[in-house]
């Protein structure tokens, strides 16, 4: 009787330690007559001016003045809104991509892709990288500094849509010319789909990331447009999000091998 | 059991005691080591901070604890475990204290020489005191902040006894020194309301400071000193405390409880008083690299427990008690002081943030079961160098 509930506890103990990854992970598989939702995301209205910065700390490598647009808007398309589709567990890798941070600054989102996101930010001329990314809660993310200069890298988690309520997961300084390694893990984030950078020493450095669940995500373009390949044909929800605007989302029906049109609007 | 024995005895004691404390702030500050001790308790208040924030089109951050490159990013440096650091930190500080007491006082009323001469057959007259303070802090993870201070004591007290000859006696060496972990307990900021950080500090002090100090009298060669001269308490105490500190725009504030309290009686065969204090501060940062600063100090101390039998308190065949500073009874009071300062922080060179502080002080009130040596004034000058 004893060595039955012996084992018993041992089930138990596995069962809380492994359960949560289980139930979570993503499995990259073959897709077959996967569908495709495209779009554009548009925005109705002003968007705000860009902030602007006096640089006081390190002008030799940021420049003398910043400014940061946190909504831009083209036309009436908004460009960097995050655009998600959860709901499917097993499909296509990851794809690698790389993402540059806006001017003057040279920071990048670099994405090695295959089994996991592999998210390496490059900080270069004072910059992270761009306005919007995303992030895979539990995996690591080199952050290289390849500026001459420290910087104080602070990860928030954030809570509500436009994230109002910032919890922080890292205060880390980040020497010149070197690099860490930090997981935005399941446990600080909970139940929260948004990641804050900042820097402690440059408050022009801001940086927006959504944390998805698989590679099926696109970040509109200059031309607001966005489009997510080779679905497995299911049921699932969609959403877009930008960090100034907040969360939209809607159902939508991927059909084997056939593209589905549907398009955001958010306004300001 | 002889005295050679005891006194390994007591150094095995006193390093198992180390090694206990710190191995239980490193095991119990590692399993913790996500965040602050109250992080995750408190999304009710976060709630309402979120939307009175959002109502202003402001943020809330929460766990924000460390500053760093403001000059009144550290309290005023007669504060001791002000502030906690960041994973990976490293602090290291020099602190130089000077107090000079003079003058007998009871209660609240000053006393001349002859007036305890009456009743005793030495007075001290005055006293000195210099403290090089060392000290270290490391972040050890995102909920503890280590913390190691090593005094190096100088003291020194000039008497006169009846026959009106004056002399004087001199004690130095290493002090107590003090093993801490300051725990972060909360911190929330928005730009409206500021920044409010709040860490629990504790400590244990280990009896490293000399307890038997000895010089030469008129009542003889290598004479033991009276307790204020000693160097150490003898005993482990425990230094539980509480601390808060603020910012918002150029002000910074902060209040800090700190405790003292002593365990069990040490080989002398005494026990020091428990000893409580309250700091309360406020400093204006004028430029991005001085600040300057007031603060309260509140001190209340108590007698000594039993005494040490081997310290002479009385003199003569009609015993006439020797001096004031050999009787357990006359060492309690309490103090409040207000301490002027300014801090200065340097340009960061070589990746290391220097700040240089001064603060200087002297009681506006202090009650003592004397006759004992009012304190006159004092002041500290540091040095903090942050990696």
């Amino acid at each position: 009787m004893k060595h039955r509930i012996r084992i018993l506890w041992v089930i138990i103990g596995l069962a809380i330690i492994a359960g949560p990854s289980m139930i979570h992970a993503y499995e990259v598989g073959e897709v077959q007559k996967g569908g495709t939702i495209q779009g554009h995301v548009t925005f109705l209205g002003s968007p705000p001016v860009p902030v602007q910065f006096k640089v006081d700390k390190n002008p030799e490598v940021c420049g003398q003045e910043r400014s940061l647009m946190k909504v831009e808007v083209q036309n009436g398309f908004l460009t960097g809104a995050i655009v998600v589709l959860d709901g499917v567990e097993k499909g296509k890798p990851f794809p690698p991509q790389t993402l540059a941070g806006a001017a003057p600054g040279e920071g990048t989102f670099q994405h090695q892709g295959g089994e996991s996101l592999g998210l390496q930010v490059h900080t270069k001329g004072c910059n992270f990288g761009p306005f919007t990314g995303v992030v895979v809660a539990d995996q690591p993310i080199q952050f290289e500094n390849q500026d001459s200069i420290k910087h104080i890298l602070h990860t928030f988690v954030a809570k509500g849509q436009k994230g109002s309520i910032l919890r922080t997961i890292h205060n880390r300084d980040i020497q010149p010319d070197h690099e860490m390694h930090l997981t935005m893990s399941s446990g600080k984030l909970k139940d929260s789909r948004m990641v804050r950078f900042a820097c402690n020493r440059h408050d022009f450095m801001e940086n927006w990331l959504y944390v998805v669940k698989n590679p099926y995500f696109a970040i509109t373009d200059e031309k607001g447009q966005f489009v997510i390949d080779n679905i497995p044909p299911g049921h699932y929800t969609l959403r877009a999000w930008h960090p100034m605007l907040g969360l939209q989302e809607q159902e939508v029906q991927v059909t084997p091998g056939k593209a589905l049109d549907t398009d955001f609007g958010f306004s300001g | 059991m002889d005295t050679g024995n005891m006194k390994w005895l007591t150094a095995v004691r006193i390093i198992g005691i180390g090694l206990l404390v710190c191995g239980v702030f490193l095991g119990v500050g590692a399993k913790t080591a996500e965040a602050a001790l109250l992080e995750g308790f408190l999304d009710g208040f976060e709630e309402t901070l979120g939307e009175n924030a959002a109502a202003k089109g402001e943020r809330v951050t929460i766990g924000n604890f460390y500053q760093a490159e403001r000059p009144d990013s550290h309290a005023p440096i007669g504060v001791m475990q002000d502030h906690t650091h960041n994973k990976g930190e490293f602090m290291f500080s020099y602190r130089f204290m000077y107090m000079y007491m003079d003058q007998m006082r009871n209660g609240t009323h000053n006393l001349s020489a002859n007036d305890v001469l009456k009743d005793f057959a030495v007075t001290p007259k005055n006293m000195t005191t210099q403290m090089h303070m060392f000290s270290a802090m490391y972040g050890l993870n995102d909920t503890v902040t280590l913390m190691a201070m090593l005094p190096y004591i100088l003291k020194n007290m000039e008497h006169q006894n009846r026959a009106g000859v004056n002399f004087t006696t001199n004690s130095s060496g290493f002090g107590d020194a003090k093993l801490a972990a300051l725990w972060r307990l909360y911190a929330f900021e928005t730009p409206s309301i500021g920044s409010h950080r709040f860490h629990l500090n504790t400590g244990v002090s280990l009896p490293t400071g000399d307890i038997n100090p000895t010089d030469n009298t008129p009542l003889g060669n290598n004479s033991l000193l009276p307790y204020p001269m000693r160097l150490g308490s003898g005993t482990v105490d425990l230094l539980p405390g509480l601390t808060y500190t603020g910012v918002r725009n150029d002000v910074s504030w902060g209040f800090q409880a700190l405790g003292t309290v002593r365990l069990g009686h040490n080989s002398q065969g005494y026990k020091e008083g428990n000893r409580y204090q309250l700091n309360s501060w406020g400093a204006y940062r004028w430029a991005k690299w001085i600040s300057t600063s007031a603060r309260f100090n509140w001190q209340q101390w108590y007698n000594i427990k039993r005494k040490d039998g081997q310290l002479q308190t009385t003199v003569g065949p009609m015993n006439i008690p020797l001096v004031p500073t050999a009787d357990p009874d006359r060492q309690a009071g309490k103090r409040l002081d207000l301490m002027g300062g300014v801090n200065i922080l340097f340009p960061e060179f070589m990746g290391l943030e220097n700040h240089l502080s001064v603060e200087a002080g002297a009681p506006i009130y202090q009650d003592l079961d004397g006759p004992q040596l009012k304190q006159s004034y004092s002041f500290w000058v540091g040095w903090q160098m942050v990696m």
